[in-house]
């Protein structure tokens, strides 16, 4: 069984329908359409790491079909903030207010974006490093008005890279200690860095180390 | 933010810098990143056409099943399909796992319908691509003095007097224009320069009585006057300063002399390493002093390279130091007694001042038909010592032993011209040899002019032995040049690795094809550069022919240039002249290519001029 199709049990198809019926109104009802082969890496930069309280200040996605990373087609969002951003988030992702001000077009409100986040991805699977983080940073804001959280199939590259590394070893009796920084995976799979970190280039990596891995590991699978 | 660094990422590669901002950016925004994994197979025969720029990996390009081209980072593919200039049947393999940008057709044919110069550079001919790839570099790269022209130096305003004059007017002329410099102007055209250390002198004769004689300056004044063209590089009037020990150049435009460039203004220019360089050989005062230079010398042409100075430049700098250095070995350590009894010279790639990187030595000695068993004892020392110090700076020595401290280049005036007359009775390989190489002579010591007798002897034995240069033009036909049928490159595997001897596929033949048409011209140059622009003067090439052959012989030296470097960085001591393909980016390898078309366009040439083809 693959991945994806792990992603989608029988569990989760009868979860899914139950929230289904949670969706508040039927304008939503796309993101249940699961697009099959086709996915979204997305990351955020946020004003903290508190999935309640913090905000998203730039989210981006761009979508993989087979072995192709869609940067023509990505999607990058900026959205104003009320509070001034954190001088550690700053740290981290060198976003200054300046930059958020200068941006060409700003989303006024964490919605309206999100609303045409979920419009990109439709039913596709999302993808991502530490996905959980970014996504309860989307459930937050969809929740009190679809009154659901993000129904979309979700790979986790970190586990992909767990399992490709555990595949390597599978002969071995030793339980590797497998390091799972984002860096390490990086230079593990010769991935070219391609430049400072945001989130348009956190994704793009992200889509890299997907692709790859996908193909490794369904190498890896074949008898 | 997002698309950044892939705008950047395309903005770097060539021609896409020829593309205004805005469009650029249009193209670097519609790319896709495509994930390549080894072994996969791309053709564009039955899908829609697409640029594929490498951001990583290894690709080949093969004409029916033949190995046509690499392609590696910053390397693109696709446009001769988009253009439907390439027949069927051509293949891109992936050899090492890629990630790849890909253009669409629409965007790219876009550009190139909009953009003239970006189009240009797929139609382009060898010599302008060539011209290009300097261009961009020299652009890149921080601006390099040496590059600039002669008019951005401070130049000191022109003073000049007729030959009518005295030496008093020529005196208040230079005091009036507070210049230390003036030319003195000929009726017949000529001029000649008087300094302010020519005055001095002449107060020193305490001749001054003659300070207001019409026509004094003619007793003083000195000629020829050395000058350089306003639109020459500045590196270029440093090297005529250092050669002929002047202090400084009259400036002359297309329309007569415009002012003086002095040393010292130089000198504040080139606070760098190769001005610094050329003075440190001047002033070096023992043995020591001269093997440290060596290693700066290295490091010059490094830096040189870096900058996208033409090969050929940086082989006349860096050769002019080679035989300074030379000249100083052979000051400090030749009896003074023996200084005034010697012609010492350099041969081969030294002597056409073609050699970069110190791969030999070939040098010989002429001596005084007339030496004592005790001077003759002196000299036999002096050769074991200049060979071995020679060494100790950097210069290994020659596998085939053409070097002084062997007898054979070492002999005195009357037994020399016997052994070159003798190469031309026997007519073997070696002969041959030996003659290319005299032939290629030039002076860095001594008696100049037995030299000069040498080689006069050796074009007048050319003539008289009428079959000598048909024997001697075979050699440049030797070797075949590495391009097959298709225009694919042929390369030889060493370990695995693609290698190309690039001086056997092609240097060889240029440089000594040419040398063959010298000697039959007589022609006294030595570069091949030199002697290429000679034939074209002299009508034998037209003008495209000679600029290309010229154009193509740096390229393919620049190229040998770098992988030397590259052999050097990485620990070899003695490298070699092979090129290794899967170090070139693939427009490297398209000049090659043509570089090859070149070649064999010449040999032909040379072929029915000498006729050769019923010899092979």
């Amino acid at each position: 069984m693959s991945l994806i199709e792990r992603g989608i049990t029988f569990f989760q198809k009868n979860r899914l329908s139950k929230q289904k019926q949670k969706l508040k109104g039927e304008s939503y009802e796309y993101l249940f359409n699961v697009i099959p082969d086709e996915f979204v890496c997305f990351d955020c930069e946020t004003t903290g790491l508190n999935t309640k309280k913090d905000k998203i200040i730039t989210l981006s996605a761009i979508k993989v079909v087979g072995h192709e990373v869609l940067t023509s087609q990505s999607l990058n969002l900026v959205i104003k903030q009320e509070r001034k951003i954190s001088a550690d988030s700053i740290a981290i992702h060198q976003i200054r207010n300046l930059d958020v001000a200068n941006s060409s077009f700003i989303y006024l409100d964490e919605f309206s974006a999100i609303q045409d986040f979920l419009a990109f991805i439709q039913g596709r699977t999302l993808v991502g490093y530490y996905l959980d983080f970014d996504v309860s940073m989307v459930n937050r804001v969809i929740k009190p008005v679809l009154g659901i959280d993000l129904p979309n199939p979700r790979i986790e590259t970190s586990a992909m890279f767990h399992e490709y590394t555990r595949q390597k070893y599978k002969r071995s009796c030793i339980e590797p200690n497998i390091d799972l920084s984002f860096s390490h995976i990086l230079k593990t799979l010769q991935i070219p860095n391609m430049g400072q970190h945001d989130a348009y280039n956190d994704a793009l990596m992200t889509a890299f180390i997907f692709v790859k891995l996908k193909r490794l590991l369904a190498e890896g699978n074949k008898p | 933010m997002a698309l950044i660094q892939q705008r950047e990422f395309l903005s770097k590669i060539t021609p896409f810098t020829e593309l205004p901002n805005d469009l650029l950016n249009q193209l670097a925004d519609s790319m896709d990143i495509v994930y390549l994994p080894e072994r996969t197979e791309i053709t564009f025969q039955n899908e829609l056409a697409l640029l594929y720029i490498l951001i990583k990996g290894k690709v080949t390009e093969y004409r029916d099943e033949e190995v046509t081209s690499h392609y590696s980072v910053r390397g693109f593919f696709g446009d001769s399909a988009i253009l439907e200039k390439s027949q069927s049947h051509v293949k891109f393999v992936v050899d090492e796992e890629a990630i790849a940008y890909k253009l669409p057709a629409g965007k790219f044919l876009h550009a190139f319908n909009e953009h003239e110069a970006f189009a240009d550079f797929f139609n382009a001919s060898i010599v302008e691509k060539l011209n290009r790839i300097h261009e961009t570099q020299q652009t890149a790269t921080s601006t390099e003095v040496m590059m600039d022209t002669v008019i951005s130096a401070p130049i000191q305003k022109l003073v000049s007097v007729t030959q009518k004059a005295s030496i008093l007017e020529a005196t208040q002329a230079m005091t009036d224009a507070r210049s230390d410099a003036c030319l003195v102007e000929f009726s017949e055209g000529e001029s000649g320069i008087i300094t302010s250390t020519d005055i001095l002198k002449f107060v020193a004769l305490g001749e001054t009585d003659r300070i207001n004689a019409p026509s004094g300056v003619q007793s003083i004044c000195n000629r020829p006057v050395y000058s350089v063209h306003e639109f020459d590089y500045l590196f270029n009037a440093l090297l005529k300063m250092t050669r002929f020990q002047i202090d400084r150049l009259a400036v002359r435009s297309d329309l007569g002399f415009v002012g003086f460039l002095h040393q010292k203004d130089l000198m504040s220019l080139f606070a760098n390493q190769s001005g610094l360089v050329l003075t440190k050989v001047e002033k070096s005062t023992t043995v020591e002093d001269l093997i440290g230079i060596g290693e700066q010398v290295d490091a010059m042409v490094h830096n040189l390279n870096r900058k996208g100075i033409k090969t050929h430049y940086i082989a006349k700098l860096v050769n002019e130091l080679h035989r300074k250095m030379i000249a100083k070995l052979v000051e400090f350590i030749l009896p003074e007694t023996l200084q005034e009894k010697v012609c010492l010279f350099v041969m081969g790639s030294e002597g056409r001042s073609e050699q970069v990187i110190r791969t030999d030595q070939d040098n010989a000695l002429i001596y005084d038909n007339e030496l004592n068993a005790e001077q003759l004892t002196q000299l036999h020392a002096f050769t074991k010592a200049f060979t071995e110090n020679l060494m100790k700076m950097g210069f290994p020595p020659c596998p085939g032993n053409i070097m002084l401290s062997n007898p054979e280049w070492c002999q005195s005036q009357a037994s020399f011209s016997q052994t070159v007359e003798g190469w031309f009775d026997e007519s073997t390989e070696g002969s041959f040899m030996n003659a290319a190489i005299l032939f290629d002579a030039e002076f860095v010591f001594g008696e100049s002019h037995w030299l000069n007798d040498i080689k006069r002897l050796l074009i007048h034995l050319n003539i008289k032995h009428s079959n000598f240069l048909r024997h001697f033009a075979i050699q440049s036909l030797k070797f075949n040049t590495p391009v097959g049928f298709f225009g694919g490159l042929i390369a030889d595997s060493e370990s695995g690795i693609e290698v190309i001897d690039i001086k056997k596929g092609g240097i060889f033949s240029i440089v000594h094809g040419i040398r063959c048409y010298a000697l039959e011209l007589g022609i006294k140059a030595t570069n091949t550069h030199w002697r290429i622009k000679a034939l074209m003067d002299a009508g034998v090439f037209e003008q495209e022919f000679g600029i290309e052959l010229g154009e193509t012989l740096n390229f393919l030296n620049t190229l040998r240039l770098e992988s030397m470097l590259h052999q050097l960085d990485s620990g070899v001591e003695l490298p070699d002249n092979k090129i290794r393909l899967a170090e070139l980016s693939h427009m490297q390898q398209d000049l090659l290519k043509q570089s090859f078309n070149v070649v064999d366009v010449f040999k032909k040439r040379l072929s029915h001029h000498f006729g050769l083809n019923g010899m092979l």
